[in-house]
């Protein structure tokens, strides 16, 4: 009755601070009025420290519904002796905890309702049992949720990650070369690596900063340094052409998506002509005709080079030998990141006619070889003379038909460089208007503060800045040019913090009462919204619409996130928020063991992520529906892919829309990066890929395993048990059960996929067996069945990708006080047809991006 | 694929920031400072760091004292007896869950120089202690151009929290210079060979690149200003942001000043390396070359070195292991699995033999540099099938502590490792009355 009576009390405290703090026993929150939130609040609709409803009920039934119930099903694990996971529900008293173990109750009822709770192998409650006790708790939760007053957080300043450093120097300056990929990494947490918190700055990092404000300054006004020509050899590790003995009618003609082909990605410093030079190796038969060389940079067809080996010295004349012969490209590079490729076309073609390939040579084809034993020899030698003889034809025979591959990549340059500087560029410095020459006094001091207004990304004082200019003015003085005086002054901007981190101000209060929170300046949101949907700082037509005050009126913030949406910039969105989503940033340094995916080379991994980044920005820059993410039967595919994936009619490098209708494929889960990316080196995992699955689109991830669980026998999967059979005992432990129920089978359902992606009937001598059961009792087999399943909770996935949008767009992980912006996001989703539009744009009215929380009210967790 | 480049012309990188003097030069130039005969040499300070722990069986030494038998793992050291202490015993409780449930790579990475129970969080507040070489580096930091070095071998691109709920940075940082600042260590030769030999474009005259130095000081100064006045305006958190890049100003104004002063400058003895090398051993060859560089030339006297980053999933094809070396640890007594990872190990210890053959072949005074360094080799866990954050294999190398080498030395269980890391302190000058959870002193370690 105590017990009752102190969580009635408590309750009471509660209602009157309507303070969101955690109430302990003991520790009642002061109680003061809670003002109001601001009425220019976008979110002021939303309701503001409702009065619980009536606490005695809520006293009455917790101890009458909920407490009987959990000390008869979940005290036997959870309570005072037993604590599974860490959880005592024994010790939540009374109805107080509702409030203070918010978090956990919410678990309980998810616990329930998707009956992984209690597990199979214990006495089940009744099931109106079960469905009161959730519904009872659900709606408490529910209201004390809403009886929260509503609370923005308070987003730490952000440091710019490597990203957003990257695209912000580009569009500040027109200097596009990525200087902070020099830059240490950037720790992520809750799965962004642009979280405010985390993103710390080390003294070696700034000294990073340091040194590339300077030549980025001095690249923009002056061009890029003279880089002397180096030569970087890219070899090819052991890469075998596999022989086709016979023609095989179908084949990609461009050669490269040809195991003999030759993929780099090279980091091109400077635009200017390079020489590409590819080192062949290999054998083709006699007679066959030249073979011609093509190089290819970023999927276009650049130059193609014949070359005749027939014509050329060779140690044999028996054979075609490619051994240590070049084959020198000449290219003009811009800078960047180049995917660069040397294939050999037609590969079957040019063959002597007994080869039955197409357009065969028309050279003439040498006699056969007949022994002639040389005269004078003795018997032995004769007979040792025509073995020999005998083991060169037979290893004549064994020619590959197409042995010819390119070994190793010789990459030199650059020569006859680009100079000087750009015209963007200078567009973008000299803001009075003349890039050269007749400069007045005043020009310094207005290039610097146009400079830094776009710099900071917010309107600047002229105090502020005058050590900038003085500091221009003096540079200018010694070094006797604008130009020079500037190198230093533009350098001091792009270290200093108010460029380096996105700094939120304070509001300084006026009136009387204290704001718990307030909207953010017209500029911060104009500056949260650039770099949520571009990684990148805010444009022109941003930047207007912040300085006329306007970017708040609904119809001029819809129609600025449809542009940004439609922006080519918006791709940052996909690359940035879908990589580290969907885990395929993980593609670039996964393993594949060679012995058993030997197709897993540099193109297809390329390929890979390619496909996902186009779909994502396919669904952005279109403005698909969210659902597509899970169901969309199309997918965008070059014919490397389409070969993996056994989908005929794709010729050629470029990646174009195709329909899946009549493919086991759609959405996501079914492309091979992210198949890739949640299976193991040497094998797919149930396991990791239906913990990818709760993880990314339902988030729901299954605790941590415990330390010391029996693993799978590794040998053994595919030869003398199959990993279903190995999994299924593993479950039979109860500890693991709870959670693998949840999670194997959702894996189960994908293992038609193997390691890398390609479909697949078996594994070893196992038939694949692709059902699966969930713990709520549904079956399915098959990833089609699956997709069904993850379709028919929708509401799941919308809430996970909100969610993570969510997190992403704030720079912070969500707290309680966010799960209402979530949930309310996701019910307005119908409203938008559920287009990402509509999300994104609820994502950017919502309070949490519109507001922050005021700095004397914190109550931080 | 392996990429190795030839440079056209290598004159232009034999030029470091101000004049260039060859480095033999710098200790032939010794004897015209130093008095003739006691000239004492800087003592160095390394730690290496095996992720994943090791097979312990195979790692630890049958019999103890002087007498003792090297079992496999430790074997290519042999050679190197008399330069080494084995010690067993030793423990980082703090590595050990507490009441914090799974995690125990994050633990056991960032609780191992520090003594202290890593805050269990995926994004905020991240909380841990000072490391131990970062209490050096403040003490005895400032003698030479950077106060320390955090090399790593395992790219640290990586999603999401690393290890049940903790955030990346612990697993990837050894050294943390605050409690909420770990020092990422740097995985790519070539950016650490531009922090050796500077950055600014060495075709330019002196005088050109002095005043640009000149330059970046005053622009150093500036924002310094501007910062500490913007810094007071905002909230706590914010504030403690701007702190972190308040002090890292300062520091590389110091190191700038010293730039400045300091001409003698440095010569490459290495090419400029142009990427990670994709073989492992060429890798971690490369890493501790840098490493043995920045020692013998004194630009810094502390190192940090991950060979692997905690948890990593790096694949030994080379060796024959083709499955990722952290799920292979959790063999459950699989004899093959066992092996592959005690050949992990064993080759971590041979490219770790190769560096330690170099230093001592390496003069440094009146002595090789190995005789003026103390080297910590170990892992923040033993057998990482059970994550045990006890009995950890711990081997101390290098003479710079003024130990009797060449014996296997066995604590009683659970005496903390940050005993050892005080009395190593306390040999290179560092005056340091706790670190973590330490006791105090380590015992039985006989001077020479």
């Amino acid at each position: 009755m105590r017990a009752v009576l102190i969580a009635f009390i408590l309750f009471l405290a509660l209602a009157i601070a309507g303070s969101a703090q955690r109430a302990q026993q003991g520790a009642i929150p002061p109680v003061a009025p809670l003002p109001a939130a601001p009425r220019s609040t976008p979110d002021a609709k939303e309701p503001v420290a409702k009065e619980p409803a009536a606490p005695m009920e809520t006293v009455e039934g917790y101890d009458n519904i909920v407490r009987p119930f959990v000390i008869d099903n979940c005290v036997p694990c959870h309570g005072y002796k037993k604590q599974k996971n860490g959880l005592n529900l024994e010790s939540f008293e009374n109805a107080a905890s509702l409030t203070d173990d918010h978090d956990r109750w919410s678990e309980v009822v998810k616990k329930l309702r998707s009956r992984e709770m209690p597990p199979e192998e214990e006495p089940q409650p009744p099931e109106h049992q079960r469905q009161a006790v959730a519904g009872w708790l659900a709606k408490e939760l529910d209201r004390i949720d809403k009886s929260t007053p509503p609370d923005p957080g308070r987003v730490t300043a952000r440091r710019l990650n490597r990203t957003e450093y990257n695209n912000t120097v580009r569009d500040l300056l027109g200097v596009d070369i990525r200087p902070a990929d020099d830059f240490p990494q950037d720790d992520a947490g809750y799965g962004f690596d642009n979280i405010a918190d985390v993103l710390s700055l080390s003294p070696v990092l700034m000294e990073k900063y340091v040194s590339a404000a300077d030549k980025i300054t001095r690249r923009a006004l002056f061009g890029p340094p003279a880089m002397k020509p180096t030569l970087t050899r890219l070899r090819s590790d052991g890469r075998r052409v596999r022989d086709a003995k016979t023609f095989p009618g179908q084949y990609d003609v461009t050669g490269l998506s040809l195991p003999n082909a030759f993929h780099t990605m090279f980091r091109v410093p400077i635009d200017g002509e390079y020489v590409v030079r590819a080192a062949l190796a290999g054998l083709r038969p006699v007679a066959s005709e030249a073979i011609a060389v093509t190089l290819w940079v970023d999927d276009q067809l650049v130059q193609t080079i014949p070359f005749d080996s027939e014509r050329s010295a060779t140690f044999n004349d028996d054979r075609q030998d490619f051994g240590g012969q070049m084959v020198e490209f000449k290219a003009q590079l811009t800078s960047g990141d180049r995917h660069i490729a040397v294939a050999i076309p037609r590969i079957f073609e040019g063959l002597p006619p007994r080869f039955n390939g197409p357009n065969p040579s028309t050279r003439p084809t040498p006699p056969p070889r007949e022994f002639k034993p040389p005269p004078n020899a003795t018997p032995e030698r004769i007979a040792q003379l025509r073995k020999t003889f005998e083991d060169t034809q037979a290893e004549l025979a064994k020619i590959p038909m197409n042995g010819v591959r390119i070994n190793t990549l010789d990459i030199g340059g650059p020569y006859s460089q680009a100079t000087g500087p750009t015209r963007a560029s200078l567009q973008k410095i000299y803001t009075c208007g003349h890039p050269t020459g007749a400069h007045t006094p005043m020009c310094a001091r207005r290039i610097v503060t146009d400079f830094a207004r776009r710099a900071f990304r917010r309107s600047v004082t002229s105090q502020e800045l005058t050590p900038y200019i003085k500091l221009t003015e003096a540079a200018e003085k010694e070094e006797g040019s604008l130009a020079e005086g500037l190198a230093v002054g533009l350098q001091a901007i792009l270290v200093s913090p108010d460029f380096l981190f996105r700094i939120e101000r304070d509001r300084t209060n006026t009136g009387k009462t204290v704001a718990a929170h307030y909207p953010i300046s017209q500029h911060e949101l104009a500056t949260r919204l650039a770099y949520f949907l571009w990684a990148s700082m805010p444009d022109a037509s941003l930047r207007r619409a912040a300085d006329m005050g306007t970017l708040r009126n609904p119809a001029v913030l819809a129609a600025q996130v449809r542009r940004m949406l439609r922006d080519p910039k918006s791709s940052a969105l996909a690359e940035n928020f879908g990589g580290q989503w969907l885990q395929f940033r993980a593609l670039e340094s996964v393993t594949r063991d060679r012995e058993r995916y030997p197709d897993f080379e540099d193109y297809l991994r390329f390929s890979m992520r390619r496909e996902t980044e186009l779909f994502i920005e396919d669904v952005i820059q279109h403005d698909r529906k969210v659902l597509d993410f899970i169901d969309g039967k199309y997918t965008f595919i070059n014919e490397r892919l389409a070969r993996h994936y056994g989908i005929a009619g794709v010729t050629g490098p470029e990646f174009r829309r195709v329909d899946l209708n009549d493919t086991p494929r759609a959405g996501v889960l079914t492309q091979a990066s992210v198949l890739t990316v949640s299976s193991y080196a040497t094998r797919t995992s149930p396991v990791l890929r239906g913990r990818w699955v709760l993880d990314n689109l339902l988030d729901a991830p299954p605790p941590e395993p415990p330390a010391d669980v029996p693993n799978l026998k590794e040998e053994e999967i595919g030869t003398s048990a199959s990993m279903r059979e190995q999994l299924e005992l593993h479950r039979k432990d109860p500890t693991c059960a709870s959670c693998h129920r949840r999670m194997d089978p959702l894996g189960f359902g994908l293992e038609n996929f193997d390691a890398t992606g390609a479909w697949r009937t078996m594994d070893g001598k196992f038939p694949i067996d692709a059902t699966g059961t969930l713990p709520d009792g549904r079956k399915f087999d098959g990833p089609e069945e699956l997709r069904l399943i993850l379709r028919a909770d929708h509401q799941a996935f919308e809430h996970c990708l909100t969610a993570k949008l969510l997190t992403y767009a704030l720079g912070r992980g969500l707290e309680r006080y966010d799960k209402r912006t979530v949930s309310g996001i996701v019910s307005r989703l119908p409203e938008h047809e559920y287009r990402f539009s509509g999300l994104i744009l609820e994502i950017v009215k919502s309070l949490p991006f519109q507001s922050r929380r005021a700095a004397s009210t914190a109550s931080t967790p | 694929m392996i990429i190795t480049r030839m440079h056209l012309p290598r004159r232009s990188f034999l030029k470091g920031m101000g004049a260039v003097i060859a480095l033999p030069m710098l200790d032939a130039m010794t004897p015209a400072f130093a008095a003739p005969r006691l000239q004492a040499r800087p003592v160095r300070l390394g730690f290496t760091y095996v992720p994943n722990g090791i097979t312990m069986p195979e790692w630890s030494p049958k019999g103890t004292g002087a007498g003792f038998e090297f079992a496999r793992v430790m074997k290519p050291l042999e050679p190197f007896r008399q330069d080494m202490l084995v010690m067993s015993g030793l423990a980082q409780r703090n590595g050990q869950a507490l009441g914090d449930g799974p995690g125990d790579h994050a633990r056991a990475a960032a609780s191992y120089l520090t003594g202290v129970h890593p805050r269990k969080t995926a994004g905020a507040d991240i909380q841990n202690g000072i490391s131990v070489d970062q209490v050096a580096a403040q003490q005895i930091g400032s003698a030479t151009r950077f106060p320390s070095l955090e090399l790593g071998c395992d790219d640290s691109r990586t999603i999401g929290n690393c290890d049940s709920g903790y955030s990346c940075a612990y697993t990837n940082s050894l050294a943390w210079r605050g409690p909420a600042t770990p020092m990422p260590p740097e995985t790519n030769p070539r950016l650490v060979f531009e922090r050796l030999f500077g950055d600014i474009d060495t075709s330019l005259s002196p005088e050109v690149r002095a005043r640009r130095l000149m330059y970046r000081r005053s622009i150093l100064d500036l924002v310094n200003e501007r910062t500490s006045k913007l810094a007071s305006t905002l909230g706590p958190t914010d504030r403690r942001k701007l702190d972190e890049y308040l002090t890292s100003i300062r520091e590389i104004e110091q190191r700038i000043e010293k730039a400045e002063k300091d001409m003698t400058g440095l010569t490459p003895t290495i090419d400029k390396p142009t990427g990670v090398p994709v073989v492992y051993a060429d890798y971690v060859n490369l890493m501790f070359d840098l490493q043995l560089i920045a020692f013998q030339a004194d630009q810094t006297r502390i190192v940090t070195m991950m060979m692997g980053r905690e948890g990593s999933m790096r694949t030994y094809p080379e060796l024959g292991v083709p499955d990722p070396h952290h799920p292979l640890t959790h063999h459950r007594g699989n004899p093959e699995w066992i092996e592959r990872v005690t050949k992990i190990n064993t080759l971590h210890m041979e490219l770790f033999a190769g560096f330690i053959k170099k230093m001592k072949e390496t003069p440094d005074g009146d002595g090789s540099l190995l005789d003026h360094t103390i080297i910590v080799y170990g892992s923040g866990l033993s057998d990482g099938n059970r994550h045990t954050h006890e009995d950890l294999p711990i081997a101390v190398i290098g003479h710079g502590g003024g130990f009797r080498m060449g014996s296997h030395i066995v604590y009683p269980k659970g005496t903390p490792l940050t005993n050892l890391f005080l009395t190593v302190l306390d040999r290179v000058g560092v005056q340091q009355e706790t670190i973590g959870d330490s006791t105090g002193r380590i015992e039985h370690l006989t001077d020479l």
